[in-house]
C-alpha cells in the first residue's frame, strides 16, 4: 500500500511538516475556546459563571477555618440573637448558633453530596443507558428487567428505611445511600437516545474499521450525545441540591450535629421562625435558589456550544 | 477462483405478534441469491428501493447476521464472526455508504476519521500515519486544510470523496458501494465516480455496486445484477443486460432510464407505455404464483434469467433467430 501511495500521490515525507502547518492554521477552534466564547455572548451566564466558581470556592476555604463542633455547642444566652447582634453577621437560631457560619458549613455539606452524588449517579446512569442502547437484543432486555425493578421500589422510604437502621451514617454513606437511587432517569434518556444514535451509518462505518464495541459506545456514540449529557448531568445537580435538602428538611438527611441547607430550611417548620426570626431560614433559601438557577444557565451555555447550530458566541 | 462468492445467501428478518411475541412470520429481505465478484472488476447491483441489495450489500461486509447460504472469502465462509475475525476481514473489505454525512463521524476531524481503519489494522507510528492520510487525502482530491476540520464543514461530494478516502485507507480488496453517489447532483456524481474508477485502476481494488440509477451503473459496471423482491431476476455482462435484456423486469427498468433528447419526446413516452403495457399483460408468465421470481436458468455463458424452463428455452430459440 504505501508503495502505491507513494506512486499516486505527490506528497512524500518531506512535505508533512510543512503541510500540517498549513492543516492547523485552518483547524477549527478547539471545545474550550468555543464554550468561552459563548460565556462570552451570553452576559447573564456569565454573571452565573462567576457566582458558582466564586461560592464555591469561598464555601470549601471558608469551612476549613470553622470549627464544627464548637459551632453547633448551644449557647442559651443568644437565642435567636438578631442579625448584627454580639457579632452574628446573620444572627442565631434557636439554639444560638451562628447562621452565617452554619451557612457556609451546611453550603458545603450539600453541595459536596449533590457533586458526589452526580458524579456517581450519572456515570452509572451513563454507562447503562448506553451499554443497553448499544447492544440491544437480549442484554438491552435484563438491563432494563432490572431497571423497571429500581424504579419500582419507593424511593424515598427505602431511603428513610436504609437511614434509620445505618448507625453511623455521614455524608459519606447518605451519598452513597442516594446514589442508588438515582441513576434511573438519566440511564432510560441516554437508552432512548443511544437506541437511535446506534443505528446511524458512522456507527457501521466504525464497525467495518474494525473498532471494538466498547470504544464505539465511548469514543463515537457519547461525544454526539454530549449536549444531552451535560444538559441532564447539570440538570440533576440542580435537583440534586435539593435532594438532601429535601431529606434533611423532613429530618431524614444528615445527622442533627451536621449542619447542612437542609437542616438551615428546616428552621422553617416552626411558625415562630417563619414570622419573626426569618433570619434562620430565608438565607439558606435563597443561597439554594440563587444556586440552581445559575446552574442551569450554565448548563444551557455548555449545551449551546455542543450544538452548532444554537451558537450565540463570535466564530472568532 | 473468485475473490467473493455468495451461495445462496438469504436474510429474513422475523415479524413477532401475538401475546407471547411468538414469531409468526418474516420478511424475506434477501432470498437465496448467488454470484461471485472477480478480482479488480465493478459488479453492479441493481434494483428497486426494497428489493434488498443495501441488505446484500451490508451482509458481504459482516454488518448484518446472515439467516443461511454462504459467502466464501480466501475459502473461509465469513458470514462467521470468528472467521471474518481470524482473517481480519475488514482489512481487505471496506464499504462506501450513501448517507454521506451520517456516515461520518460529526464529532470527529477528518484526520481521525481517515484514520480510524489505519488504527485498528496498521498500526503505524504517528508522522507515517498523518502522511497517509495527507495522501489519501491528495488521492481523492482535497486539500491538506481538511485534516483538521469537521465533516459539516464540507460540501457533499467533498463528504463522499473523504468516505471514499477512508474505504480505501486500508488498500482493500474489495469496496462495497451502497449507492454513493444516489444523495449528490448530477455534476458532483461524475466527480466522485471518475474518482472511484481512477483509485480502482490505481490499487487493483473490486466494487460491489449498489444502485437503482441504470445509467451510473452503465459507466461503472463490467458485469450486472438485477435485483427484484430479495431474488435476482437476471444476471449478465453490461452487453447481455442493456442490449438483451430477457426478464420484463429488466426491460421495464431499461425503460425507465430518462432521456434527454426532446425532439423524440413523444416516441419515448410511447415505448415506456408499451414496455408497461406488457409488463402488465405478462407479469404472470413471469413470476411463480406468490410474486416471487423464478430460479435463474443460463442462457449463455455470462446470461443467465429467472424464467420457467419453457419460457427460457421458447426465449433462447427467439433469440437465435433474431441473431
Amino acid at each position: 500500500m504505501e508503495e502505491s501511495l507513494n506512486r499516486h500521490s505527490k506528497i512524500s515525507a518531506a512535505d508533512l511538516e510543512r503541510l500540517s502547518k498549513e492543516a492547523k492554521g485552518e483547524a477549527t477552534p478547539s471545545s474550550a475556546r468555543i464554550v468561552w466564547n459563548e460565556f462570552k455572548a451570553d452576559k447573564p451566564a456569565m454573571v452565573a459563571l462567576v457566582i458558582i466558581v466564586a461560592f464555591i470556592l469561598f464555601v470549601m476555604i471558608a469551612a476549613l477555618f470553622i470549627d464544627t463542633p464548637k459551632m453547633m455547642e448551644t449557647d442559651i444566652m443568644n437565642y435567636n440573637a438578631a442579625p448584627g447582634t454580639n457579632g452574628f453577621i446573620l444572627g442565631a437560631d434557636t439554639g444560638g448558633r451562628p447562621i452565617f457560619q452554619q451557612l457556609i458549613v451546611g453550603a458545603r455539606n450539600s453541595i459536596g453530596i449533590a457533586m458526589g452524588l452526580t458524579v456517581i449517579s450519572s456515570t452509572f446512569g451513563i454507562c447503562w443507558g448506553l451499554i443497553s442502547g448499544y447492544f440491544n437484543g437480549l442484554i438491552d432486555w435484563g438491563m432494563q428487567r432490572v431497571y423497571d425493578f429500581m424504579m419500582m421500589l419507593p424511593m424515598t422510604m427505602m431511603i428513610i428505611v436504609l437511614v434509620t437502621i445505618i448507625k453511623n451514617y455521614n455524608a459519606i454513606t447518605l451519598t452513597l445511600i442516594f446514589s442508588v437511587f438515582y441513576w434511573e432517569g438519566t440511564s432510560r434518556l441516554i437508552r432512548s437516545r443511544t437506541l437511535s444514535e446506534s443505528e446511524k451509518d458512522y456507527v457501521a462505518a466504525a464497525k467495518t474499521s474494525g473498532t471494538g464495541n466498547f470504544k464505539i459506545i465511548f469514543s463515537e456514540i457519547m461525544p454526539n450525545i454530549s449536549s444531552l449529557l451535560i444538559v441532564d448531568t447539570t440538570l440533576s445537580f440542580a435537583e440534586n441540591i435539593g435532594v438532601e435538602t429535601g431529606l434533611s428538611y423532613l429530618g431524614f438527611g444528615l445527622p442533627m450535629h451536621t449542619p447542612s441547607l437542609g437542616t438551615l430550611i428546616a428552621n422553617a417548620n416552626d411558625p415562630n421562625n417563619i414570622t419573626q426570626y426569618w433570619w434562620t431560614w430565608l438565607p439558606a433559601a435563597l443561597l439554594i435558589i440563587i444556586l440552581c438557577l445559575s446552574i442551569s444557565y450554565v448548563g444551557q451555555v455548555v449545551r449551546r456550544s455542543a450544538d452548532a447550530s444554537q451558537r450565540q458566541g463570535a466564530a472568532d | 477462483m473468485s475473490l467473493v462468492e455468495i451461495k445462496n445467501l438469504k436474510v429474513h428478518y422475523p415479524i413477532r405478534s401475538g401475546f407471547f411475541n411468538r414469531i409468526t412470520d418474516s420478511v424475506n429481505a434477501v432470498d437465496g441469491i448467488s454470484f461471485n465478484i472477480e478480482a479488480g472488476e465493478t459488479y453492479g447491483l441493481v434494483g428497486e428501493s426494497g428489493s434488498g441489495k443495501s441488505t446484500t450489500g451490508k451482509s458481504v461486509v459482516g454488518l448484518e447476521k446472515v439467516t443461511s447460504g454462504s459467502i466464501m472469502y480466501k475459502g473461509k465462509d465469513i458470514t462467521k464472526k470468528a472467521n471474518r475475525k481470524s482473517l481480519d476481514y475488514n482489512h481487505d473489505v471496506q464499504m462506501i455508504f450513501q448517507d454521506s454525512l451520517s456516515s461520518l463521524n460529526p464529532r470527529k476531524r477528518i484526520e481521525d476519521i481517515i484514520a480510524e481503519p489505519l488504527r485498528n489494522f496498521e498500526h503505524l507510528d504517528k508522522d507515517s500515519e498523518k502522511l497517509r492520510v495527507l495522501q489519501l487525502l491528495d488521492i481523492v482530491g482535497l486539500d491538506a486544510d481538511a485534516l483538521y476540520k469537521y465533516p459539516h464543514q464540507f460540501s457533499g461530494g467533498q463528504r463522499q470523496r473523504i468516505g471514499v478516502a477512508r474505504a480505501v485507507a486500508t488498500n482493500p480488496k474489495l469496496i462495497i458501494a451502497d449507492e454513493p453517489v444516489s444523495a449528490l447532483d448530477l455534476s458532483v456524481q461524475a466527480q466522485v465516480l471518475n474518482f472511484m474508477k481512477k483509485i480502482q485502476r490505481e490499487f487493483n481494488i473490486s466494487y460491489l455496486f449498489i444502485s437503482h440509477d441504470l445509467g451510473v451503473v452503465r459507466h461503472m459496471c463490467n458485469n450486472i445484477a438485477i435485483m427484484n423482491n430479495g431474488r435476482l431476476v437476471e444476471i449478465g455482462t453490461r452487453d447481455d443486460i442493456y442490449n438483451h435484456p430477457m426478464h420484463i423486469y429488466t426491460k421495464r427498468l431499461l425503460a425507465a432510464i430518462p432521456e434527454t433528447n426532446v425532439s423524440q419526446r413523444a416516441e419515448h413516452r410511447a415505448q415506456r407505455l408499451a414496455v408497461e403495457e406488457v409488463y402488465r399483460e405478462q407479469q404472470d408468465k413471469y413470476y411463480d404464483k406468490d410474486g416471487l421470481a423464478y430460479p435463474l436458468v443460463q442462457i449463455t455463458p455470462t446470461h443467465s434469467v429467472a424464467l420457467p424452463e419453457a419460457l427460457a428455452e421458447q426465449l433462447k430459440h427467439e433469440g437465435e433467430v433474431q441473431a
